[in-house]
């Protein structure tokens, strides 16, 4: 009974401007925001606009054609209309996009990264929430708008049995609750071993897990029994099989312990004893299964059919995994690309190295797939766009690639109706690019995250200090005479640079 | 190794210094406890009071364990039977708490249990030692009050207790026990049992709580009649006060996510009287979160900060007032930071921003209200315990000293009879 527990409910997301605020932080200007005394003089500061309009630039809905010159017009957070004829409403804030385009917030699917390790040493931790251990102020998100990426899923990593549940979340926001865009829909699971793990133990505890669960519902079910007659002061006097008969729908959802409810949840929210199910006490749970490996699929797909929860289970493919296409299309479940989007192989005995761009496996095979950045922060591979652009690389067509950085992550998130294009509806997620997306002379000029202007690149004062012009370094000259300057090469801008001009070799 | 050496070190000093001052003024330390009444004749006493009234040519009349009148020199008459003694030049302040303190035990060995994850039937009362190197390392830098915590190798390390820095023995130094359930959410813990994260600790702390709590509600159901006598489990039933909120839950918290995790459920969840010790790093940035409770946020040791978006060093104790922070307070984690540096840490919050009035304050009137005991600790008002502090100058400049302090009406420290200090 002591064994459970429920967030309290927060308002979602109350604070779009002190998710502003924090915004302001991350962008370098803490200095101006350290000169404000606390409660901000005249109360808080100015709500987020109420309506929002981007015009003329070219938007990709991702549904529907591109417009040329379009507008998206935003109310509360949410867009209220697109094309090329929309009325702007007189109070609506306007940003002019000519010249730029607009693309739907892009969506990470898959990631660790917020978190403060990747996976909890205990193999098995189905009780675990990501929001116990996500950090809004990791520079991580910081990143995220910077390349546009305004949904992130933010779950325990692949080196797990069960390894929690995730969060979907927005970069923005002082606190978690303010971040949440959905609490988590999926159950992290890998039936890929773990370090120190093989396959059957990693299996073994699977099982295990779930073994200890049917045991843990019966013996709950004629307790729940005894618990009733106890009530009505009767002796119990029927067999254990028929007291758990009749204790099981008297199970309420308060009577399963934490490192129960929420393997209840993925068998779909019912308790089952004997073969016996009872009705609906809580919602139902997906899993992200992670398969690194070909000859994981199929005990995954094994797994999660036995169980009940196939059908809301996404599977986590790593790169080998195309060579089990087949498993994969006949489980009909949503996919996750491998982070190694190129699987490369070395014949051992003629050295001939092939390699194999997996998305395009899969896209010939006729499924859908949501691509992931890639960990590393120093490599290209961590920007969504850059990977679509990998795609068309690889010929799979662009409409395609776009979608499975923004559509279909949303709807492998069972989060499609809300995030993913620029429709009447969603939530106005929108990243304003200088060019065509895929195009690497492009770069995120704006964000928006539920209609919030979040992000600015002009304002991005630690992006700036990157990029900026560097003073010239001179080469010292390099002359005989002892009278120079210790030090062999100095710095100082090109204004300075001395009248006599130093070597040609020094000009950079 | 090296510690234990310099303890001893330390202590033998110690002893030898109180030998040689027993044996050059056998008479005096006796003499100082029997005079009916003290009469402090000083430069300023900053009172700290309601008024926030800063007395100049002040005196303080002390009476038993208790100020008996504070004013200027003109307005309070002397007993004539009074013990007077002259600080005409010198500050008095209340003397300094620390919220957040391991050296009332005197010594590494026991501060703390790592037996489980979380350790609910831990408690630190049989700790304290009396007169300890350590507390005598207190009383020199004016530091009269301190609620002794087990340290935060797990995440519930057990209760602390509340003492004084003086007493004869531990009985006398007690204040109050438990003083308060110590909770570490991360910041070491996470070492314990080869690595744990934040996901299992969090989890992990709310089932003990909600065990707490459970064990709580069913007694709070039979004292009100409406429900069957529960059995008495004493790893539970120091927990009660927390949830009546008449006992503190002291954190261990740092860093943004943590506190973050604090006020998630220390504070939103089960709605403790929670005191945000140590709260360092860039734990500040969450100001406006804890602005609109009532935790309190008690910071350091280290009041600075290397902030990689501003990319320059950051004041965090400046950093909590200028989010609105005002329940803010300084720490030192003694002995860690050794307990008489408790003034310099304050002092180095205004170094990096903070201001010196509210910087005293947080280290007498804001620490002492932190643990509950503002009617009688923290500030120079009558009938207020006799805890004061005589300093050289401003007690915030590194060059003042503290050169008297006073524990329940006894002079604990006097360090104008001595020739050079002991610390």
């Amino acid at each position: 009974m002591w064994n459970h527990e429920h967030r309290t409910p927060r308002p979602s997301v109350p604070g779009g401007c002190r998710a502003c605020w924090v915004v302001a932080v991350w962008l370098g200007v803490s200095g101006a925001v350290l000169g404000q005394p606390g409660p901000r003089p005249g109360g808080p500061p100015p709500p987020p606009p109420e309506r929002v309009a981007l015009t003329g630039g070219k938007i990709i809905p991702i549904v529907g054609v591109p417009i040329e010159r379009g507008t998206v017009l935003i109310e509360h957070g949410r867009i209220v209309a697109v094309g090329a004829e929309v009325e702007i409403p007189y109070d609506a804030r306007v940003f002019d996009l000519r010249g730029k385009v607009v693309l739907p917030g892009m969506i990470n699917a898959h990631t660790w990264r917020g978190l403060d390790i990747p996976n909890e040493q205990r193999p098995v931790v189905p009780q675990l929430d990501a929001y116990d251990a996500l950090d809004p102020s990791q520079l991580f998100f910081e990143d995220c708008l910077r390349l546009g990426h305004t949904v992130v899923h933010v779950i325990p990593a692949n080196n797990t049995v069960i390894g929690g549940m995730g969060q979907v979340v927005r970069p923005i926001g002082l606190t978690v609750p303010e971040m949440t865009l959905d609490d988590g829909q999926f159950l992290k699971m890998s039936v890929t071993p773990r370090p120190g793990f093989d396959r059957m133990m990693q299996m073994a505890l699977l099982r295990e897990t779930f073994l200890e669960l049917d045991d843990a519902l019966a013996q709950l079910a004629e307790r729940r029994y005894e618990e009733q007659l106890k009530e009505e002061e009767k002796e119990i006097e029927v067999g254990p099989a028929e007291a758990r008969r009749r204790g099981l729908p008297l199970i309420r959802a308060e009577d399963l312990e934490d490192r129960y409810r929420n393997l209840v949840r993925l068998r779909g929210g019912r308790v089952r004893v004997d073969e016996q199910e009872s009705a609906t006490l809580l919602p139902p749970l997906g899993a992200f299964m992670y398969c690194g490996d070909a000859m994981d699929v199929a005990p995954a797909v094994e797994f999660a059919r036995k169980h009940g929860f196939l059908e809301r289970t996404v599977l986590v493919l790593g790169g080998e995994t195309f060579k089990a296409i087949a498993d994969v299309r006949n489980s009909g479940c949503d996919l996750v690309m491998p982070e190694e989007l190129t699987y490369r192989e070395v014949d051992p005995l003629t050295g001939h190295i092939s390699e194999t761009f997996v998305p395009r496996v899969f896209f010939d095979a006729g499924l859908k797939f949501a691509l992931v950045p890639g960990q590393d922060d120093s490599f290209p591979e961590r920007m969504l766009v850059y990977r679509a652009a990998q795609c068309v690389r690889h010929g799979i067509p662009r409409d395609v690639a776009l979608r499975a950085i923004t559509l279909h992550p949303a709807e492998v998130l069972g989060l499609g109706q809300r995030f993913g294009s620029i429709e009447p509806g969603k939530d106005a997620h929108l990243v304003v690019f200088s060019g065509d997306p895929l195009d690497f002379d492009s770069v995120v000029e704006q964000v928006f995250i539920q209609g919030i202007p979040a992000y600015d690149r002009a304002k991005d004062v630690r992006l700036q200090r990157l990029i900026a012009p560097r003073p010239a370094t001179v080469e010292a000259p390099q002359t005989s005479a002892p009278t120079g300057p210790q030090t062999a090469r100095t710095t100082r801008p090109v204004e300075e640079t001395q009248p006599t001009p130093a070597p040609q070799e020094g000009s950079e | 190794m090296m510690i234990k050496r310099s303890g001893m070190r330390l202590s033998a000093t110690v002893a030898l210094v109180l030998a040689v001052g027993l044996l050059a003024m056998p008479a005096g330390a006796q003499q100082e406890n029997t005079p009916p009444g003290y009469a402090l004749r000083v430069a300023k006493v900053v009172s700290f009071d309601d008024a926030e009234r800063v007395i100049n040519n002040a005196v303080v009349l002390v009476r038993g364990t208790a100020i008996e009148a504070v004013g200027p020199v003109d307005e309070v008459e002397i007993p004539a039977d009074y013990v007077v003694r002259e600080f005409p030049q010198y500050w008095l302040v209340p003397g300094l708490t620390d919220p957040h303190n391991h050296s009332a035990a005197g010594g590494w060995f026991d501060l703390n249990d790592m037996v489980y994850q979380a350790n609910p039937g831990l408690d630190t009362r049989s700790v304290p030692r009396a007169d300890n190197p350590w507390i005598l390392q207190a009383r020199t830098g004016g530091v009269t009050t301190v609620i002794m915590i087990p340290g935060s190798g797990t995440n519930m390390s057990g209760f602390g207790t509340l003492v004084d820095t003086a007493g004869r023995d531990p009985n006398e130094m007690l204040i109050r026990s438990p003083g308060s359930l110590k909770i570490a959410q991360a910041g070491n813990p996470e070492w314990y049992f080869g690595g744990n994260g934040r996901m299992f600790m969090n989890w992990n702390t709310r089932q003990t709580l909600q065990k707490a709590r459970l064990y709580h509600e069913s007694w709070s159901r039979f004292e009100q009649g409406a429900g069957p006598q529960p059995a008495f489990d004493p790893t539970w039933a120091g927990f009660r006060e927390l949830f009546t909120r008449e006992m503190p839950v002291t954190m261990h918290t740092q860093m943004y996510q943590v506190l973050l995790a604090t006020m998630d459920t220390m504070y939103d969840r089960f709605d403790f009287w929670t005191v945000l010790d140590h709260c360092t790093f860039d734990a500040w940035k969450l100001g406006p979160v804890v602005a609109q409770s009532d935790a309190w946020a008690i910071n350091g040791p280290r009041q600075y900060h290397y902030d990689r978006t501003a990319r320059r060093m950051i004041g965090n104790a400046s950093g909590w007032w200028k989010n609105g922070v005002r329940r803010l307070g300084i720490n030192t984690d003694a002995p860690v930071i050794p307990q008489e540096e408790l003034s310099y840490q304050a002092a180095m919050a205004c170094w990096y921003g903070w201001l010196p009035y509210h910087a005293l304050r947080g280290i007498t009137r804001i620490n002492a209200e932190a643990l509950g005991l503002g009617a009688t600790h923290g500030s120079i008002e009558p009938r207020k315990q006799a805890d004061l502090t005589i300093w050289s100058g401003d007690p915030l400049d590194p060059r003042s000293a503290c050169l008297l302090t006073m524990v329940k009406g006894r002079i604990i420290y006097d360090g104008t009879t001595e020739t050079a200090r002991r610390f």
